[in-house]
Formats: structure tokens, C-alpha cells, sequence
């Protein structure tokens, strides 16, 4: 048994680096995507708010998976996405939303009295969300993002279903292989549990120290 | 005031982990006496008061309320006990702590129902009395959260008193309202000392104080440093601890420039 | 539109099942979720541990893994479920994990000065909990409680994975029958939306009326 959970490491830790390539690469679309979303929903334009709010409430209600296949299987017919480019998309695209609502929550956040003082000092509005708003938000953010970026690493197990081999799918090819369904599996598990733990735990405790430091 | 002692509290001191609290804490309460315990913040008023309905355990000491003594340590004494005592001795809070799921009517109710299994319709009836007596019958259907401070206040006596409690703890009523609502809280509390109930204040209200109370406290750094006729002690105060607080209570501006001269006479630093 | 018309009564028989599974899994979660809770806050040391470890790794591992070890992962011990047994335990002992949470922190978010001004009228222990502090946990859950309906709904979707007939399923053979996938796709997607929505007005309402007080 332990055996096959040596032999198997190799390709394991082969998912792993696409789990982690992908998981990188969804967590810049959907940050950079989040924050113009949090930007359509403050903004003061009632159509840039509507595109917003809707675009959050679909994609939001409708599972991961499917949006996977939508963009691999029907946007596949318009322009041939990859599958890791199709997986990016989506997962960036439904992640967008969480961290969009992320941003949205912190900016209004930030005490009203700031901003006023900020205006009343002259500054235009810009400089105020930059200089002013955006650092106090940054340390309301970070385990909200923390969570949900541990949720990305999670849902990224849901593209072996199109065909691209991460984490989940070497132990799903191995488990085929050996026929030892519960030991792959598990052994998959203790590698996405230790990600878990290090975001949760120790990203947690590395977060209450820069608090604590700056408060 | 009778002869009567319902409160005895016995070198009392109370600590969290290593911090004291208070230490060293004797005081007798009789029965319809007023006692207010005044001092600055820190010096353990609240604490003292929510160990004689028994929220908080002290560590040393011995303390009787009513006809029970409780023991020291965290454990907890009978369930029988613990209940008499919390029936007998009603408690108001700093943040009036309402039900605010709870309209007032309800919140008045609950306890008297639920405890003492007092039927629904004559706790309903004394419920109104009460409210009636904090002149405040009419909102009986509002939510608590739709009322100022001070209607939330009384609200929270009538709430305490429907349990007809012989003791009334009151934990800095005042202290959360604004200025101009304090007046009429102030005005229910005087109301029961007229009416003979025992009353154990902690108030930064010296005026009231000195008027309503027969006893004065004054606590300060953990411990009792001057107890008496409330008009003794709060216009002549024996120790300098004590002349040093009320005077920075009672004249805060004249206060801080006798300090300020006395800092700038002794070469700066105090 | 003629594809659509085909697969549409499939679909919503898909839908059903799912919605089915969906509240089932909701009640057995809420449930369970609330024993656990109760343990982990009042409970004996062991049992805090037990279920503080059981909801991390709830949380910690994918949940296409979970369902995979309880689907595939048991039979190498000799236990083989149906996908529909499978997909359901899995749906409970997932969603118990989340409810604990949820029901926790709804309790220990009731102000402490609550449980104060309950003691100090006698109020017993368990009269405070049921007239005092599970109506206003219950209020301050609310919201949480249907993102967890909606995540449950969504989650249904893996049964799929196993064999399951959901919308997923009819939406696939569609999609291979068709070759019309972006249509069967949507329609999927349309089906989850709507059921998504609907869930979360219904969470709306209630909130509205369970936090009328404030």
C-alpha cells in the first residue's frame, strides 16, 4: 500500500504544479476582473451598477462546473479555447464575483468620515480612493481573499472532468491503474489538506500579526 | 432603612487570571438603604456589583445575599440557590441589554412567565402597572430598537422589577444616555428609593448621588477608600485619593487648571 | 428552439430531483449541524476536537474528492453505494460541516450582554436559549443560511460525476445527441439560475420578517 503511495508521488506532485499554475493564473483574472466589478457596483452610473450587480447574481447562483463546461464545450465551438485557457476563464470568471463583492464590502467599509475628511482637505476622488481608502480596505480584504483563494484551490479540482491533468485527475488516472480508489484519493486529499491548512492557518496567523502590528 | 443587613460582603477580592479587580472589599447593605458606589473607571464598581447576583464567581472572601452565603471559586452554588437569588435581586445595565426581538410589552413579561409561572394575562396586567410607572404604557407594542436611550432604560427597570425583586443592582444606567434623556431615568430610579427598595448604584452621578443616596462608595485603584453618609463623604472626604477624584468629577475644568498650575509651580511634571 | 423544446422536460425532471436532494440534504444538515454545534461550543473537550477536525477537513478538501472517496474510494473496502446513496451522504456529511460553523457563530454573535440580562432574571439555561438567543442567532444566521441552500443546489451538480441523473446528466446526453452543447449548456445553467433565485428571495422574505425588530 504505502508502496503505491510512494510510486504515484511523481505524478501527483505533476498535478500539483498545474493545480497551482492554474489556481495562479484564475486568481489574477479574477482579482483584476473582481475589482472592476467592485468599481461597476460603486460607481455612481445606474448602468454600470446594473451590468454589475446582475453579471454577480447569475454567475453566482449557477454551479462552477457548469460554467466550466459552458466555456469549454460552447464557447469551444465559436473559438477553440484550450482547456487550461477555458478552465482560466471560468474559474477566474466565477471567482470574480467573489472577491468583486470582497472589495465592494471593504471600500463601503471604510468610515465615511474619512472620505469627507479626505474631500474636505481637497482631494479629488481619485487620490481619496487611492491613498486613502484602498489602504485601510486592504487589511479588511485579506481573509476574506485568503478564504476564497483557498476555494479556488478547491474548485480547481473540477477541471480534470475536461480533460486537463491536475491534482485530482492523477489520482483519478492512478486510482484506474492500481485500482485502489481510497488510497489515491486519499493521498490527493493530504496534499489539498496541506494547502488548506497553510492558507488557513498560517496565512491567518501571518494576517493577525500585520494587524496587530499596524493597529 | 432598617436594621435589617440583605447584602453583607466580607474582604471580598475578585480577580481575571492575574489581573485584581478589587481586593479587600467589606460593605454591609440593609434593607431599603441606598448605597451608591462612585470612583473612576477601572476601579472594579461593576464587578463588585455583578458578583452579588452572582454573573461573575469572586476568589476571596465571603459574601451573603438575602438569606444565602455564597462560596468562593468558579463553582457555581445550587441551581436552586443561584435562581432565588436572581429572582430576589434585580439588575439594569449600562446598555440597557433589551431583547430586541422582543417588543417591550414582551420583554417585561418573559421572565415573570417563564420563572415565577405567573399566568400570561396578570403578568400582562402588572406588566402594564409597571410600565404605566415609567411612564411608558403607551409604547408597550414598540420594539426596543425604535426608543431613545432613556425609554430603553426604563423600559429595562420595569423589566427588572416585574420579578418584584427586594434588591435593585443598577450598573451605570446613565452612562450610555445622552444628557438630556438622563433626567428621566434618574427620576424612575429615585422613584423606587421613595418606595423603600434597596438599592445598589454604580453611578458617575455625583449630584444624584449626594440627593437619592443614603451611603456613599467611593472605589478607586481595586479597593473601598472612603465609605459613609453620602453627603459626608462626598463634601468632606477624608483621604486624598478620594478629594482628588471628586474634585476632578465635580469641577473637570478647574480641575485640570489647579493641575495644570500645581504642574507648572512644581517645574512641570506630574 | 427545437432542441430546447426536447430536452426541456428532462431538464426540469433533473431540476426536481436535484431540488429534491437539495432540501433533504438542507434538513438532515440543519439537523446534524446543530448537534454538532451544540458540542462543539458546550460539549465534552474530545468532542470540541472531533468536530473542530471534522469540519476542517470538510473545508479543506475538494468536494469533487470527498464524494469521490465515499463513490469510488469505498468500494476498494467492499462497500459499493448507488450514486443516489452515495451523492446523498455525501450532500449531509458535507453540509453538516458547513452548518456547524453557521449555527456556531450564530450563537456566540448574540451579544454577551444578552445571556447577562437573562441570567440576572433567573432565566434558565434553556429558556434563554430558546426564548432569548435562538430567535436573534436565528435572525443573524438567515443570511448565511441561504447561501448555504444555494451551495447545496450547486453541489447537487457533482452527482453527475458519479452517474447521477440530474440536470447535468440530461444536459450531457443532450449535448452528445445534439452536438448543440452551448444550448444544452445554457438551458442547464438556466434551470440553476432560476432555482438559485428563487431560493434566494424566498431567504430574502424571511430575513425581512425575522429582522422586522431592528
Amino acid at each position: 500500500m504505502l508502496q503505491q503511495w510512494v510510486q504515484y508521488f511523481p505524478d501527483m506532485m505533476k498535478g500539483v504544479l498545474i493545480t497551482l499554475k492554474l489556481t495562479g493564473s484564475s486568481l489574477v483574472v479574477a482579482l483584476v476582473f473582481g475589482f472592476i466589478l467592485a468599481l461597476m457596483r460603486l460607481s455612481t452610473s445606474k448602468t454600470l451598477n446594473l451590468i454589475g450587480t446582475w453579471y454577480i447574481e447569475i454567475v453566482r447562483a449557477v454551479p462552477v462546473l457548469v460554467i466550466i463546461f459552458l466555456a469549454y464545450y460552447s464557447l469551444g465551438n465559436i473559438l477553440t479555447l484550450s482547456g487550461f485557457t477555458a478552465a482560466v476563464v471560468s474559474l477566474g470568471a466565477f471567482y470574480a464575483t467573489q472577491y468583486g463583492e470582497i472589495f465592494r464590502g471593504a471600500i463601503l467599509g471604510v468610515d465615511k468620515g474619512q472620505t469627507e475628511a479626505a474631500s474636505a482637505l481637497g482631494m479629488p476622488s481619485r487620490t481619496i480612493m487611492r491613498k486613502v481608502i484602498l489602504p485601510q480596505a486592504f487589511f479588511t480584504i485579506l481573509p476574506p481573499a485568503t478564504n476564497q483563494l483557498s476555494n479556488l484551490i478547491k474548485d480547481t479540482s473540477l477541471v480534470f472532468t475536461i480533460g486537463i491533468s491536475d491534482l485530482m485527475f492523477q489520482a483519478y488516472s492512478a486510482a484506474s491503474n492500481n485500482f485502489l480508489p481510497l488510497d489515491m484519493l486519499l493521498e490527493a486529499g493530504v496534499i489539498y489538506f496541506v494547502f488548506y491548512l497553510v492558507l488557513s492557518k498560517l496565512l491567518a496567523r501571518w494576517e493577525l500579526n500585520v494587524q496587530r502590528s499596524r493597529s | 432603612m432598617s436594621n435589617e443587613v440583605v447584602v453583607s460582603i466580607r474582604n471580598l477580592t475578585k480577580r481575571f487570571g492575574k489581573t485584581v479587580v478589587f481586593e479587600d472589599v467589606s460593605l454591609d447593605v440593609h434593607r431599603s438603604e441606598v448605597v451608591a458606589i462612585v470612583g473612576p473607571s477601572g476601579a472594579g464598581k461593576s464587578t463588585l456589583i455583578r458578583c452579588v447576583n452572582r454573573l461573575h464567581p469572586f476568589d476571596e472572601g465571603s459574601l451573603q445575599v438575602l438569606n444565602h452565603q455564597l462560596n468562593k471559586g468558579s463553582q457555581f452554588p445550587s441551581k436552586q440557590v443561584l435562581n432565588d437569588i436572581r429572582t430576589r435581586v434585580g439588575m439594569v445595565f449600562q446598555t440597557f441589554n433589551l431583547f430586541p426581538h422582543l417588543s417591550v410589552l414582551e420583554n417585561v413579561i418573559l421572565a415573570p412567565i417563564e420563572v415565577k409561572k405567573v399566568p400570561r394575562k396578570q403578568a400582562i396586567q402588572q406588566a402594564m402597572e409597571l410600565l404605566d410607572m415609567v411612564g411608558l404604557s403607551e409604547h408597550a407594542n414598540k420594539y426596543p430598537k425604535r426608543m431613545s436611550g432613556g425609554q430603553q432604560q426604563r423600559v429595562a427597570i420595569a423589566r427588572a422589577l416585574a420579578m418584584e425583586p427586594e434588591i435593585m443592582l443598577f450598573d451605570e444606567p446613565t452612562s450610555m444616555l445622552d444628557p438630556e434623556l438622563v433626567g428621566e431615568v434618574l427620576d424612575a430610579i429615585q422613584r423606587l428609593a421613595k418606595d423603600g427598595m434597596t438599592l445598589m448604584l454604580v453611578t458617575h452621578e455625583m449630584q444624584f448621588a449626594k440627593e437619592v443616596a443614603d451611603t456613599v462608595v467611593i472605589m478607586a485603584d481595586h479597593r473601598i477608600i472612603e465609605k459613609g453618609p453620602s453627603r459626608e463623604v462626598l463634601e468632606n472626604p477624608r483621604t486624598g485619593r478620594a478629594q482628588a477624584f471628586l474634585k476632578r468629577v465635580l469641577n473637570p475644568v478647574h480641575a485640570t487648571e489647579l493641575e495644570r498650575e500645581v504642574a507648572v509651580g512644581h517645574g512641570g511634571g506630574r | 428552439m427545437h432542441i430546447v423544446g426536447l430536452y426541456i422536460s428532462p431538464i426540469a425532471i433533473g431540476a426536481l430531483k436535484d431540488l429534491i436532494l437539495t432540501i433533504l440534504s438542507t434538513l438532515l444538515s440543519f439537523v446534524l449541524g446543530i448537534l454538532f454545534a451544540a458540542g462543539r461550543l458546550y460539549g465534552h473537550p474530545v468532542i470540541k476536537l472531533v468536530i473542530g477536525w471534522y469540519v476542517e477537513i470538510i473545508r479543506g478538501l475538494p468536494a469533487i474528492l470527498q464524494l469521490f472517496i465515499i463513490f469510488f474510494g469505498l468500494t476498494q473496502i467492499g462497500i459499493n453505494l448507488s450514486p443516489l446513496t452515495a451523492g446523498l451522504i455525501w450532500l449531509v456529511a458535507y453540509g453538516t460541516g458547513y452548518a456547524v460553523e453557521i449555527f456556531r457563530s450564530g450563537i456566540m454573535d448574540v451579544a454577551q450582554g444578552q445571556r447577562e440580562a437573562a441570567s440576572a432574571l433567573g432565566l434558565g439555561r434553556w429558556i434563554t436559549m430558546r426564548k432569548v438567543i435562538v430567535p436573534q442567532a436565528f435572525a443573524l444566521m438567515l443570511p448565511a443560511l441561504t447561501s448555504f441552500v444555494v451551495l447545496q443546489l450547486k453541489n447537487t451538480t457533482l452527482l453527475y460525476l458519479i452517474g447521477y441523473a440530474d440536470i447535468m446528466y440530461q444536459a450531457r446526453l443532450g449535448a452528445d445527441a445534439t452536438e448543440a452543447p452551448g444550448t444544452l449548456y445554457l438551458m442547464a445553467a438556466a434551470a440553476y439560475l432560476i432555482m438559485s433565485l428563487v431560493i434566494g428571495r424566498i431567504g430574502y422574505r424571511l430575513e425581512k420578517r425575522a429582522t422586522a425588530y431592528r
